[in-house]
């Protein structure tokens, strides 16, 4: 848990090593699981769009350990969690969600204290910013994919997901960084 | 929580193509299906489509959640957009068209006045063709194909190593997180924490879910650097990755992804070298409402 925090050494923003292996691993498979988990809650009369928590996690990732970490994490855990939850395979939005982590994840070189004010501003931001282009990519595909118009591909896909995925990234992800801060320091590892 | 797989061993078909095979034919259906919204282009990839999902001899028990989802998918797209507000046509459909209920019809003794064309129901009909034939190919992945197959597939079909270890990884985890989560959960409730109690406004809804997502979170990180160190230790990454499951392509696989690239090329001749890409309804249809 060796970064910028306790080293004070520039951090890689595209390195991909063991660690980001394993990082991105776990944490496709903590967002796949915690998906499912609440995939019980579904808005009402959007086009299948879940309420998730569990978007948070791809963006924390991608703010901790970097683009391709978080993105990884959106990408392989939405296909894991379909898969779990029986929906099938749909790329695009899969793609969707990787890039609300790896938006993020680009913004991961500039937050070095995670409980500091400012990081958590730009973290914030890098939430509006990621969950807009991925939901944006996603929801847009289904105009090619499904033959949509711009009103169901707005209306139906868009807002319900880049809503409820800056609403929970914008609660939850200032208290995943200062609980990481914490584990940061007090690790010292 | 008990996590499992959808997929189970059925000896069909299916279970016998090679997954890369797999995949290249569902990537061919999608670029297909979207290439053209012509209705005789349209109706081959979707008889294509439900041949290919006959083979992997799923039942309606294994894959009615997947269904499900698709149908409010199809309801919110067809049914709302195309059919009723007629939005969902814009664009591709030409403005006007001939009514099916020039003179409006009675319906529970009162008149109703409906501007439904018959273009734009053929089109609900060429919408539902395209849908189904991508959802009949993508929505059986999971049920037919065994979740340690990912990582070799994708690493065989280009993707760098590590990249697809990372995903044959991820699916390793995934029982013991699940696992953890279920521990955090009964942890938290037996000191009164309670999911669905959640009392407040939006925020401290939404923050009710941080006191069971940052220790599984924080335990799920604490816990990868040990994995990566024994990664590490064993010379993870010095050269180039052996798969425990082996992928071997057989003649069907070949004709297979053949085909795939037959159908493509051709769909897309047909959609940009003999303007058959646009919409258009077939005389026989507008016979049906004379």
């Amino acid at each position: 848990m060796q970064d910028t925090y306790t080293t004070g050494k520039k951090k890689n923003l595209w390195a991909f090593g063991t660690n980001q292996v394993v990082y991105a691993a776990i944490g496709a498979a903590l967002y796949a699981v915690v998906t499912w988990a609440f995939n019980v809650w579904q808005i009402p009369g959007s086009g299948n769009v879940g309420i998730r928590p569990a978007i948070v996690i791809p963006m924390f990732f991608g703010i901790a350990f970097g683009p391709i970490v978080g993105f990884i994490t959106g990408f392989v855990g939405n296909i894991l969690a379909d898969m779990l939850s029986g929906y099938g395979f749909w790329i695009w939005w899969d793609l969707g969600n990787g890039i609300v982590g790896l938006i993020p994840g680009l913004f991961s070189a500039i937050i070095y204290k995670y409980n500091e004010k400012k990081s958590i501003l730009l973290a914030e931001l890098s939430v509006i910013l990621g969950s807009a282009l991925g939901m944006g990519v996603a929801s847009f595909s289904e105009m090619w994919v499904s033959g949509a118009d711009i009103n169901t591909v707005i209306f139906a896909n868009f807002l319900p997901a880049f809503l409820t995925d800056i609403v929970w990234g914008l609660v939850l992800l200032p208290v995943l960084m200062i609980a990481y801060a914490a584990v940061v320091l007090r690790s010292g590892r | 929580m008990l996590v499992s797989w959808n997929y189970r061993f059925r000896n069909s078909p299916m279970d016998h193509i090679d997954p890369r095979a797999r995949f290249i034919f569902s990537f061919a259906v999608l670029f297909s299906a979207t290439a053209t919204w012509n209705p005789s282009v349209l109706f081959a990839v979707f008889v294509i489509s439900m041949v290919w999902y006959s083979l992997g001899r799923l039942t309606w028990k294994d894959t009615r959640l997947g269904w499900f989802m698709i149908s409010i998918m199809l309801f919110t797209m067809i049914v709302i957009n195309t059919l009723i507000t007629g939005g969902g046509a814009g664009g591709v459909v030409p403005p006007g068209g001939e009514l099916i209920w020039p003179q409006g019809f009675d319906l529970f003794g009162r008149h109703f006045m409906f501007g439904l064309t018959v273009e734009r129901l053929w089109f609900a009909v060429s919408q539902l063709m395209r849908i189904l034939s991508i959802s009949l190919i993508f929505i059986m992945i999971p049920y037919t194909m065994d979740s340690r197959a990912y990582g070799v597939t994708f690493s065989k079909l280009g993707m760098p190593d590590r990249l697809a270890y990372t995903m044959e990884l991820s699916f390793r985890f995934i029982p013991t997180l699940a696992r953890n989560f279920q521990v955090t959960l009964d942890a938290q409730r037996a000191r009164g924490f309670e999911l669905d109690a959640a009392k407040g406004n939006l925020v401290q809804k939404i923050r009710q879910v941080a006191p069971l997502l940052i220790p599984v979170t924080m335990n799920a990180i604490v816990s990868s650097e040990d994995i990566a160190n024994a990664m590490d230790l064993r010379g993870f990454g010095q050269h180039k990755r052996t798969w425990l499951y082996e992928l071997k392509y057989y003649w069907w696989d070949w004709a297979i992804i053949v085909f795939s690239a037959v159908m493509l090329t051709t769909i897309l001749i047909l959609a940009y070298r003999f303007d058959m890409k646009l919409f258009s309804v077939p005389q026989w249809w507008y016979g049906l409402f004379k």
